[in-house]
Parts: structure tokens; sequence; C-alpha cells
């Protein structure tokens, strides 16, 4: 059991989302950026969809009720009982122990993992909040989590080095998006502004979507409205203004805006971690090379929980300018 | 007509008749929305219909954009007939508290409260598909006569279960939320709620009619709907 002792910034419970409700007009929810929460969770030897805690750019003070593992992951100092603790680590808290998460350097979201998850009814076969249809709520100081069943032993120590940690420092970065489905309501030179400008995320951004400022994207004669359709995660509309705004997580299903294109599922957190001020530059890649991003993305995820769980070794190897990490299984000798 | 498929991202993939609002081709794509549900290729997350189109959304991990479009092609021919949508009644009480802007709905159209409420309760509408919030349908077939403008400043707290007008169309607001639609009547019947599964009242294809009710009636259902659950 866990005690909230101050929420300085918007706090949830998350896990991976609801599947299947589109149709009824429920939004999917779930990590803004799945592949920290997912780390967070693998290093205290959760399943990576267990539900745990996201906060927006500061974390909050807690007090454990009972014996824990935990980890949080993000650009972030970390303190237990006032001693700094390394995040990205999972760590063992005791009856009593105070933890403090302070404001991220870089990146928007960060995430706390606890051993066995955070306990909840699900609804709607998910634990994420999205307070605006009474799914779940924020959560505010005097909150008391209850945390699901787990095994703690040897599950603390696990460490994440810095070289395979996601890095969100850059202040401009590039998205990998498909092209479509609406391009007939653009201009080729609309197209061409889309692909060559850099776009600022701008304070109107929350877990719906992130509307971004730059140069206006042209629509063509067709205008920037459609039949209303469905709206896939990552989808960039363009309303009339021409300044694109891309849907993320709590993004209503339906909407009337041309989308010019769907960010590929992989650089989704890409997105999600930009903080106000900062850029994004579109790169147009094909459906097959956004699959593939995702699945080597999902390789990767499944090593380092392989390595998190010591199965997996990790090496770096500098190639010229480039460096790659590589795992190998451990051998066992039984 | 023959839909077009196009990738939506890496995630899913767009069947669409072009941009048009027509009960049709709406129903076409409901029988394929519902015909690729039930193959259930172990790839599918849901398919979500709208107007014209209908999303088919599948795990990129367990399959590619053109694998997706092979299985789904010979689904596309299927018969409208081949899904019917359920008729759901839906008890409103009409003008009053529940709905304040059914006089000037009667006046702007040159009618009686009455009237409106007899035009607005006779049809059967069809519910395109569902979205905007949960379990908010998108209705078809409001008689043109009782059509008005939005409200010039939206009412920054609308009751769930507010029946309105807005332009051509007429809806019914699922959960609290701002809204600048006028507003005729309030159903008590909860249109979306968290605890039940399916969670919503109407589902997509579905036919509604509006069943005109007093206010005692209407707070015993309410009573019924709400009371003691969350």
């Amino acid at each position: 059991m866990i005690e909230l002792l101050n929420v300085p910034s918007l706090l949830t419970v998350q896990d991976s989302g609801r599947r299947g409700y589109r149709k009824l007009g429920v939004p999917v929810s779930g990590f803004m950026d799945d592949y920290s929460a997912r780390i967070a969770n693998y290093l205290v030897g959760n399943p990576g969809n267990a539900p745990l805690l996201e906060f927006l750019l500061a974390g909050p003070t807690l007090r454990f009720n009972a014996s824990c593992v935990f980890a949080v992951a993000g650009d972030v100092e970390v303190r237990l009982n006032g001693t700094p603790v390394e995040p990205w680590m999972s760590h063992w808290a005791k009856r009593g122990d105070i933890l403090e998460v302070g404001a991220l350097k870089s990146g928007l979201y960060g995430y706390i993992a606890f051993a066995g998850g955070i306990k909840c009814e699900p609804l709607l076969g998910s634990c994420s909040a999205y307070p605006k249809a009474g799914l779940g709520r924020p959560l505010k100081a005097g909150d008391i989590l209850n945390l699901g069943y787990a095994v703690l032993t040897r599950k603390d120590g696990r460490y994440l080095p810095p070289g395979l940690r996601p890095d969100y420092s850059a202040k401009e970065k590039t998205v990998r998006v498909v092209l479509g489905p609406n391009l007939d309501h653009f201009t080729g030179e609309g197209i061409g502004t889309f692909l060559s400008e850099a776009y600022t995320v701008t304070p109107e951004s929350d877990r719906m979507g992130y509307r971004l400022d730059g140069k206006a994207i042209e629509h063509s004669e067709k205008g920037a409205g459609i039949v209303t359709d469905a709206i896939p995660t990552g989808s960039v509309q363009v309303p009339a203004n021409g300044k694109p705004i891309v849907m993320l997580r709590d993004a209503q299903t339906t909407g009337g805006y041309a989308k010019i294109a769907v960010v590929a599922t992989a650089d989704l957190p890409i997105v999600a971690q930009s903080r106000p001020g900062e850029r994004l530059r579109f790169e147009a890649v094909s459906v097959d090379e956004a699959r593939e991003l995702l699945i080597r993305r999902e390789k990767t995820l499944r090593a380092i929980k392989g390595f998190l769980d010591g199965k997996m070794r990790a090496y770096r190897i500098r190639t010229g300018e480039e460096e790659l990490i590589a795992f190998t299984k451990v051998e066992r000798r039984d | 007509m023959q839909p077009t498929i196009k990738p939506a991202g890496d995630s899913a993939l767009l069947v669409s008749f072009g941009e048009v609002i027509d009960e049709e081709v709406n129903a076409r794509v409901h029988a394929i929305a519902d015909a690729v549900e039930r193959a259930d290729f172990e790839w599918l997350v849901e398919a979500v219909p709208a107007y014209s189109t209908a999303y088919v959304f599948y795990d990129p991990i367990k399959a590619s954009f053109s694998e997706v479009k092979a299985a789904i092609e010979p689904l596309l021919q299927v018969s409208p007939e081949s899904f019917k949508g359920r008729l759901v009644e839906i008890p409103v009480v009409y003008g009053g508290q529940y709905g304040p802007d059914i006089g000037f709905v009667a006046k702007h159209n040159g009618l009686a409260v009455d009237d409106v409420i007899e035009i607005h309760s006779k049809p059967t509408y069809r519910v395109y598909f569902l979205g905007f919030l949960p379990g908010f349908a998108y209705l078809g077939g409001m008689d043109e006569r009782i059509a008005v403008p939005r409200l010039e400043k939206p009412r920054l707290k609308v009751p769930a279960g507010s029946v309105g007008i807005a332009g051509k169309q007429t809806g019914i607001y699922p959960l609290e939320s701002p809204g600048g639609w006028r507003l005729i009547g309030r159903t008590p019947l909860r249109l979306f709620n968290p605890g039940r599964e399916p969670p919503t009242l109407l589902r997509p294809g579905d036919m509604v009619r509006f069943v005109p009710i007093d206010e005692s009636e209407f707070l015993e259902l309410y009573e019924a709907e709400w009371g003691g659950g969350r």
C-alpha cells in the first residue's frame, strides 16, 4: 500500500489502454510513452502492461505503508528517505519509507512502477484513467493505492545502463510518419511544407493531442473538413488554419479534419515526450517501413526484458559514427 | 460501388466509399465492419464504422498491411442486409427544466411546442456511428422543420441525457459536458455506463425512436438507472 503525500502535477494510473471500444466512442488511453512505461514495469519484474503511475513533468512524493520494490523511468532525480537513488533501477522500499520524485530534466512523462502493479478494478478491460468519461480520475494528495501481489525477492537492483535508456533531450526530433489517408485534401506544396518544415509543440497540448505551430500547410480545393471518420492514434490532422495537431492516447475516436499522415507507432513516444517549445520534423516512410520499425522496437524491448531478467547480456559496439547495442543469451550452467 | 482501401498509419486500414452521408452507403459500412469483426482474425483489434468509412485496426506485429488488405477484400462484397441493428426506444421528457430551448426551437420554426415534440418523436433515427464522446450517437433522419442554429455561446455544463438539436442534427449528450446544442428534453437512460458491458446504450447501426414521457415517469426511470449505481 502506498499513500500519496504530494502531487505537484497530473498523476494518473495507466496501463496499455482500452482495446475494442473505439466503435462505441471510448478512447484508447494508456501509456503516453509505452516504451519507457514498459521498461519501468520490466525493472520491477512485472509484465509490460501492468498498471503504474504516469506523471507529467514532476513526480509525486509518496509513503510506502508496506515493503515494496519500485522503479522510476525518466530523466529525473529520485530520493528515498532523502538519499538520492538511481532512476531506471529497481529499489527495495520498507514500510514508512518516503519516495520523492523530482521534475523531469528532459521529456514530458515519467513512470513509477511497483512490483505486482497497482491494484485496480479494470473498467472496460483497462485501469487507464480517462476522467472525462468517469473512467478513473487524476490522483491527488491523500490518495491510497493498493499494490498487487508480487514475489519481492531478487527484483531490486535491476539496472538499465544509460546507453539503453530512451533519450528525449534533443530540442528538435524527427518523427517517422505514414502519409495519408486524406492526402487528396492537401496540395503537393502543402505536403512538401509538412515534410520540410520544423513544427513547434505549443502549450495547448495534453494527453488528447499536441497542437503544433509552424508554416501553414496548404489544403487542396477539398478543404480541411472531411466527412467525419475514425482517428487512429498518431493521426496528424490539419484544420483550416494549416497548423497540424497530432492526436494521441486520449483523442476522441472520430473527427472531421483531414489527416495528412499518421505517426509510426514506434515513434509515438517521441511525440509524447516533446515539450512545448521543442520542435518536430516529419519524415515519410512506407507502411511496411513503419511496421519494420515497430518489429525492431519490440525485439529491442524483449532483449531489454531478457537483460533485466538476467537472461541476456548487453554489449555496446562502436562502428565508426554509429553505436549499436547487441544482446546475447547468458549461458546457463546447471 | 467498390470501396477503396488505404493505409492509415501502420496499425489501421481505411475502407472508404468516398466522402458521403448516405443511408445505403452507411448500411454497407456496418455490414463490412460486422463481417470483419465476425471473421475473428487473430490480428484484428476492432473495426470502427463511420458515415462512409470503416477503419480496421490491427496489430502490425501479427500482420502486414497487405496481409490485412488481402484478408478483408473478400468481405467487402457482403450484403448490407447481413447486419441488422436493434430498434432502441428512448424515453424523453420534453421541455421545462429538461429542455430549456424547446420554446426557441418552436418560435424559430414558427411552430407550437407540441408540434416540435411530435415532429421530433415521430421518425426512426439511424445510428450512423458513435464518436466524439463515449456513447455519443451520430443520428440521421431528423425532420428539417425543427432545425435550429447552435447556441452562440455554449453552455458550460449540459447534463448527461440531454437531447439537443444543432443545425439539421439531433443527438443526446451521453456525459455531462459543455455544449452548444439547443436542448429540447432529457432522457433518464444512461447512454454511457462504464460499469456495464457493453458500456453504451446505443451501438453503431441501431435504430432509435424517442418516446415522450412525463416528469413522474422520468423521475422513476431516472432513479432506476442512476440511483445507487456509480
